[in-house]
């Protein structure tokens, strides 16, 4: 620990602390621009210079470590001199003129801290140079007139993102913020994750959905995750009037640490699709508009009991509340012999039986990856899904992680990783290749392994050569925390390639990390919803989609079923189809958990009013089910649990 | 004690910086009793008195040679001059024109306006001012209070006034500098 004081405050820090960072526990405003409690410190815009006690100069606090009896001073005439003098630079630079901007809704960085200087002016007028402004993305607005050149978004797209597609071109008062080599944001390497827009201090990065519309002062947050995919991103979702805002990431949030992608923060946004706003039924052959009762009506005279009567499929987007009614209602007590999600267990099922076979998780949490020195990626797309999951592995590489990437098809990891291995449908062969070499190797983690022959015999099978085998299996089983991330490649598979990849996995002493699929893939996994879709003569067909989409694959299977219920929020193939529809709202329209791909339980809130004839999908679960007679469980919660979890659950 | 004299006038403004002033509503008649208010655009008076004013207001930039000269007047016959509004203090609106050059900006009010029909004219008469680059007054002469705000609002426009009639100097910090 180290004692400082701080404006004659004595304050005790651990080591490594910096200064403002003691300040801020002390309750002392230092003012920032370039400095993000998410970053790494930085020091570019010397707003925060202090007086430091025996140092020649004002010393920038957002980078100087606190020293064993330091004393700092932040509010003398000095510092306030030397304050106004960075703002009165930072503002003579560029075009940051209050009344032409106020995009970032009376909440900017900039505007706040000269507020804060009590600055009535400017002492140096500015020098109206113009800068390119970028309008080619889809999702936000790059105006380098705004810039500060504080290089948050240049170091969250980096640090935080692994993508490094933001950088600075020129020198000195001429830089000027560019996407890769200089290339139009759309047409760039950028993944249109939007931490940068997120962390911009200014207007400089603005989303085209809230920027000029109304102060952020005057909206509504609601803390909530993303269900967007397995991760289970913590996020804010911003409202006014009932209207959406903007999503951002929540920095609080230890999943995800306030990242967001492009499925979490702007797809919402740019939601184009049409919405169902009244429960539909077919009359003559026609979906014609119809009340809640003649809707409920028409699914309840079809629902008969029976292991063909109704054949079910709910989303992995649906809330674990809703998935376990839904459970009760068609396996239970109708009886169904063919209750499922959409996914049909292609993400978990397999996992979930070794778990019933071993009884015992072997999947470790989401946060090794933060920790790991290597990463194989095997049959796992982490670049166009699971993206944050993909951020963590890339923002890694810098700092020499290892990555191997096995994956048949091209990867968009390929070009990152040390090590490809490719060789079509052949995950086994590979698997036991590998094994091979790391006992070949010496490297096994586990004493005494069976002795495997199998490197030889799978080089040859695989035709991937044998170095590869041996460099891949070199550099993760001598990381200190190697991790296999495994995704659809794995699991859509047979069981025993999930073996041969657990036992690699405890040759190397390495993690595994499955991605799973859509946000509560595991819930429904959990509740035994994840068999492979059939229609055995069913007379009906029950599909509960929530806000998710139907795939051409599941409408196909569908056109043959005699009476089929559709519960969604978007008009579709499938609703056009259906013989009922019966509208249901978005995820940000109801509550409900998620038990994300770690097995962490979290809570998604509501954030918007739908329109008056739409309900939640747990609503129409309990309407039918007190229709069917009966009361439906409420411990949804203990469910969760009555199966082993291939990885440790997490619920609070 | 003598009342001190106000006086006030514009320049590349929208004059709603005097508009937030009448905006003060009754209180100005507050102001009316602690100081003399001489010329302003909105009065009978319209130039500062020779003999000079204790207090001058300035609204607008300065954006060509007949500002200036209405600058350094105001400036020759007042004690303490106050920049009022963003475009006084800073430029403000009409300094958008700035980031275009000056030929740039006439030929596009004067010849490619929508509402111009086939040629258009750039005035060039020998009698009219000149026009410059837009620049916040104390580009041109010394101000002594700035008070920023697009407009300033009503209440700081009274407390700066009430401030200057009774002799102290107005600090504008905290809601006097940022208001909702």
């Amino acid at each position: 620990m180290v004692n400082i004081t701080i404006d004659g405050k004595m304050i005790e820090v651990p080591e490594g602390t910096t200064v403002l960072q003691a300040a801020r526990k002390a309750g002392i405003v230092i003012p920032t621009l370039c400095d993000h409690p998410n970053l790494i410190p930085y020091g570019g815009c010397r707003l925060c210079l202090v007086e430091i006690e025996g140092a020649r100069t004002l010393q920038p606090s957002c980078t100087m470590p606190a020293s064993p009896n330091m004393v700092v001073r932040t509010d003398t005439e000095n510092v306030r001199t030397a304050r106004k003098f960075v703002l009165t630079l930072i503002f003579s630079e560029r075009n940051h003129f209050c009344p032409y901007c106020q995009v970032s809704g009376g909440d900017c960085e900039l505007q706040n801290a000269a507020y804060h200087e009590g600055m009535t002016n400017w002492p140096l007028q500015p020098n109206y140079q113009t800068f390119s402004m970028d309008a080619s993305h889809p999702y936000f607005v790059l105006d380098n007139n705004r810039c500060i050149l504080c290089r948050r978004c240049v170091r969250a797209c980096g640090d935080l993102v692994g993508n490094f597609t933001l950088g600075i071109e020129e020198r000195g008062a001429r830089s000027f913020l560019v996407a890769d080599l200089g290339t139009p944001l759309a047409q760039s390497t950028c993944i249109s994750c939007g931490v940068c827009v997120q962390v911009c201090p200014t207007g400089a990065l603005i989303d085209r959905w809230s920027a000029y519309r109304g102060r952020e002062t005057q909206v509504e947050h609601h803390k909530t995750v993303c269900v967007g995919c397995s991760i289970g991103c913590g996020m804010d979702v911003l409202t006014r009037d009932n209207n959406l805002v903007r999503i951002e990431g929540d920095w609080d949030a230890a999943i995800n640490g306030g990242l967001l992608c492009k499925v979490g923060r702007f797809e919402p946004m740019a939601d184009e699709q049409h919405r169902l706003v009244t429960p539909l039924l077919r009359k003559d052959g026609i979906l014609k508009a119809a009340t809640w009762q003649e809707a409920l009506d028409a699914v309840d005279s079809h629902l008969k009991p029976g292991k063909d009567g109704v054949a079910a499929l709910a989303s992995t987007r649906l809330s674990a509340e809703a998935l376990y009614t839904f459970h009760q209602i068609f396996a239970g007590k109708l009886q169904s012999d063919m209750v499922t999600s959409i996914e049909e267990g292609q993400t978990t099922a397999i996992s979930a039986s070794l778990a019933d076979e071993t009884g015992k998780p072997f999947e470790a949490h989401l946060d090794t990856l933060d920790t790991s020195d290597c990463f194989m990626a095997i049959g796992v797309n982490l670049v166009d899904n699971h993206e944050v999951a993909g951020f963590f592995v890339k923002r890694a590489l810098p700092a020499g992680a290892g990555l191997i990437v096995v994956d048949p098809e091209p990867n968009p990891l390929d070009n990152l990783a040390d090590i490809t291995i490719k060789s079509k449908g052949l995950d086994l062969d590979i698997l036991h290749a590998l094994s091979g070499a790391v006992i070949q190797l010496g490297l096994a983690k586990e004493k005494n392994p069976a002795v495997l022959d199998t490197l030889a015999v799978y080089t040859e099978k695989t035709g991937v050569p044998v170095e590869t085998y041996l460099a891949a299996a070199k550099s993760l089983a001598s990381a200190q925390h190697p991790v296999l991330i495994y995704g659809k490649g794995i699991t859509s598979k047979s069981p025993a390639v999930l073996k041969a990849l657990v036992e690699f996995g405890r040759l190397t002493g390495a993690g595994m990390i499955s991605v799973k699929g859509s946000a509560n893939s595991l819930a429904a996994s959990q509740y035994h919803l994840d068999k492979v879709f059939q229609l055995n003569g069913h007379q009906a067909a029950y599909i509960a989609l929530g806000d998710d989409k139907p795939t051409q694959r599941l409408i196909q299977r569908l056109e043959k079923v005699p009476f089929l219920v559709v519960q969604a929020s978007y008009t579709s193939q499938l609703t056009s189809m259906a013989d009922v529809v019966l509208p249901v709202g978005l995820w940000t329209e109801q509550e409900g958990h998620y038990v994300n791909l770690d097995g962490h339980l979290q809570k998604a809130v509501r954030s918007l009013t739908p329109a008056e004839e739409i309900r939640s999908n747990e609503e129409v679960f309990n309407a039918i089910a007190q229709r069917l007679g009966f009361e439906p469980k409420n411990d949804w919660k203990k469910q969760l649990t009555q199966r082993v979890s291939p990885v440790v659950l997490t619920i609070n | 004690m003598r009342k001190p004299k106000i006086s006030s006038d514009w320049m590349a403004g929208c004059s709603g910086c005097h508009m937030s002033l009448l905006d003060i509503d009754e209180r100005i008649i507050n102001i009316v009793g602690l100081a003399d208010l001489r010329a302003t655009p909105i009065t009978d008076l319209k130039e500062p008195d020779e003999k000079g004013v204790d207090v001058g207001i300035l609204e607008g930039g300065i954006n060509n040679s007949a500002n200036e000269e209405v600058a350094h007047r105001m400036r020759k016959r007042c004690g303490i001059l106050v920049a009022l509004g963003d475009c006084a203090v800073f430029g403000g609106v009409p300094a958008m024109r700035n980031f275009f050059t000056l030929e740039e900006t006439l030929r596009r009010a004067y010849v490619e306006t929508e509402s111009t029909d086939s040629s258009g004219k750039i005035p060039n008469d020998p009698e009219l001012c000149v026009p410059t680059k837009v620049r916040a007054i104390q580009d041109v002469v010394p101000v002594d209070i700035f008070v920023p705000g697009c407009p300033p609002d009503a209440d700081t426009i009274y407390y700066v006034l009430s401030e200057l009639a009774q002799g102290r100097r107005p600090e504008l910090k905290g809601d006097k500098l940022q208001w909702n």
